[in-house]
């Protein structure tokens, strides 16, 4: 029997599906994965966030933290700046004109870019503590790096994507391709390269506080210390703060992106 | 450099455009019959027609933008085929289109100096994406096209009249031979229209350029162009100084009847 792409595709949305729901009976539900006595702290938990430990000696701790990870955050989106824009322009293939040599370009980039993103930041960030011991290097590389390939990923199908009529009418007036990408494609694929740069750096605000889990100081060090401490209200304390900063940089990118569009 | 300097730095030709035998065919459609004709240095010639006609067939083997089935393409004595894209091929030809095809995030001024960039080095090019280069000729092409204060606005805010002015101050710059349009007015309201159309055939005719636009509108081509050709099915219906054309040839030109079906 010989199936048609419509039939395959149902076929696969079906099996898909299917996959799903299996798995789903395979799943132990069972006693093991509850602790008994997590009811009574969650309720501890949900109850202190009403009252988050204030105290200077917090806040004082809170603002520090707070420094450390937005400056983990900073270096490592520029990091990955540097990675992702020069192989995100190569891996468009926007600036060749021979085909062979763009396929041969665009392939070797994207796999590079999929090994940078395909290892998770916590996974770099294990592998540069074993290189380079606790250091800022350690955070700012695996940061950096996966960061690098998602953003290289990004930009280059943001490069393709930009509508071809205006590039054509600067063809026709004699442009090179090079000429072509700094007038036409890029100031056409900048708002939004922009816009989910800055949605890049709020995750990287995020990202900085779970390595800060490895020893590395930050938001997310603080956060376990207070946990482990059962200290509910200060653990409060230090995810406000990580809030503010997600929300700070939320403001801000809206803030670049309507100067750049209006 | 002044617009003026450059625009006498090239010499005129007495033949534009020559064509022999030209054709082109989609598969099994031919969407241009044979087709031979010459345009001299200067004139203006607006190309008339029902959608499908062939029109814009016409242009995109004028501007080397489409290869012929058959025949060729002779612009100011050099065959289209012979010449290298890109700088060359700007130089002898350029073209306006209906949608004016503007980089709608930056700005009026840097879309006209684009129309350089085939003259600029690749350091000079990127100089300019910071301090606009050559712009003094930037603004007296805005000038000349009657937005010079609307230089500094994104292209894209601007309205579709302005837009299309700022694509002819482009060409201005580009500086070719021949300025090809392909409906450079259909999307303007009919005001809007009219000026545009004035502007280009005007400007074409201070500088002693060749001027070859498809028109939707009979009213616009008959008023200010030299020379009208009528296309219909891919087929020449009539090639005629303006004055000569006959109301009834242009009836019989968009008649229903007899049109091609996929048209």
């Amino acid at each position: 029997m010989k199936i048609r792409p419509l039939e395959g595709r149902r076929l696969l949305t079906i099996i898909l599906v299917a996959a799903f729901a299996w798995s789903l009976f395979n799943v132990d539900w069972g006693s093991g994965l509850v602790n008994t006595g997590g009811l009574r702290a969650a309720g501890h938990i949900a109850s202190s966030i009403l009252r988050p430990d204030l105290s200077l000696d917090v806040l004082d701790k809170a603002i520090r933290a707070s420094w450390t990870t937005v400056a983990y955050a900073v270096a490592g989106l520029t990091l990955a700046l540097a990675i992702g824009f020069p192989l995100g322009v190569l891996g468009s293939g926007v600036l060749f004109r021979s085909s062979w040599l763009r396929r041969f370009n665009v392939a070797g980039t994207r796999l590079v870019l999929a090994f940078f993103r395909s290892i998770h930041e916590l996974v770099w960030a294990w592998l540069f503590v074993v290189a380079f011991g606790l250091s800022p290097l350690a955070a700012v590389l695996a940061l950096g790096i996966p960061y690098g390939g998602i953003l290289g990923r990004i930009y280059s199908e943001l490069l393709q994507d930009v509508p071809e009529a205006p590039l054509r009418a600067l063809r026709s007036a004699g442009a090179s391709e090079w000429r072509v990408f700094w007038f036409g494609r890029l100031p056409m694929a900048l708002p939004d390269m922009l816009s989910y740069t800055f949605y890049r750096l709020e995750c990287g605000i995020r990202s900085a506080a779970i390595l800060s889990f490895v020893g590395l100081g930050g938001l997310g060090f603080q956060i376990r210390i207070s946990l482990d401490d059962l200290a509910y209200g200060r653990v409060w304390t230090f995810l406000f703060f990580l809030i503010a900063l997600v929300s700070l940089v939320d403001v801000w990118s809206s803030m670049v992106r309507r100067r750049i569009t209006a | 450099m002044s617009l003026a300097s450059l625009e006498s730095s090239r010499t005129e030709a007495a033949q534009a455009v020559s064509l022999s035998g030209l054709s082109k065919a989609y598969g099994p459609i031919e969407a241009l019959a044979p087709l031979s004709l010459t345009v001299a240095a200067g004139e203006t010639v607006a190309i008339l027609g029902p959608s499908g006609s062939g029109k814009t067939t016409l242009l995109l083997l004028l501007s080397g933008q489409l290869g012929p089935s058959s025949g060729a393409v002779t612009l100011v004595g050099r065959e289209i085929a012979q010449l290298s894209p890109g700088k060359e091929l700007a130089q002898l030809v350029g073209m306006i289109h209906q949608q004016f095809d503007l980089v709608p995030n930056i700005s009026a001024l840097h879309n006209v100096l684009a129309g350089r960039l085939g003259e600029w080095g690749l350091f000079k090019s990127l100089v300019s994406l910071v301090w606009p280069q050559d712009r003094p000729m930037g603004m007296e092409a805005l000038a000349r096209v009657g937005v010079a204060d609307r230089a500094e606005l994104r292209a894209g805010r601007l309205s579709g009249g302005e837009q299309q002015r700022v694509a002819i101050a482009r060409l201005l710059l580009q500086d070719p031979a021949i300025v090809l349009a392909d409906e450079p007015v259909a999307s303007l309201d009919q005001a809007r229209a009219g000026e545009v159309i004035r502007l280009l055939v005007r400007i074409a005719r201070d500088s002693g350029k060749t001027l070859i636009s498809s028109m939707h509108s009979v009213e616009l081509a008959r008023a200010h162009f030299d020379r009208l050709i009528g296309l219909r099915n891919g087929i020449v219906q009539f090639d005629l100084p303006s004055s000569q054309v006959a109301d009834d040839m242009l009836l019989a030109l968009y008649d229903i009847k007899g049109l091609r079906r996929e048209d």
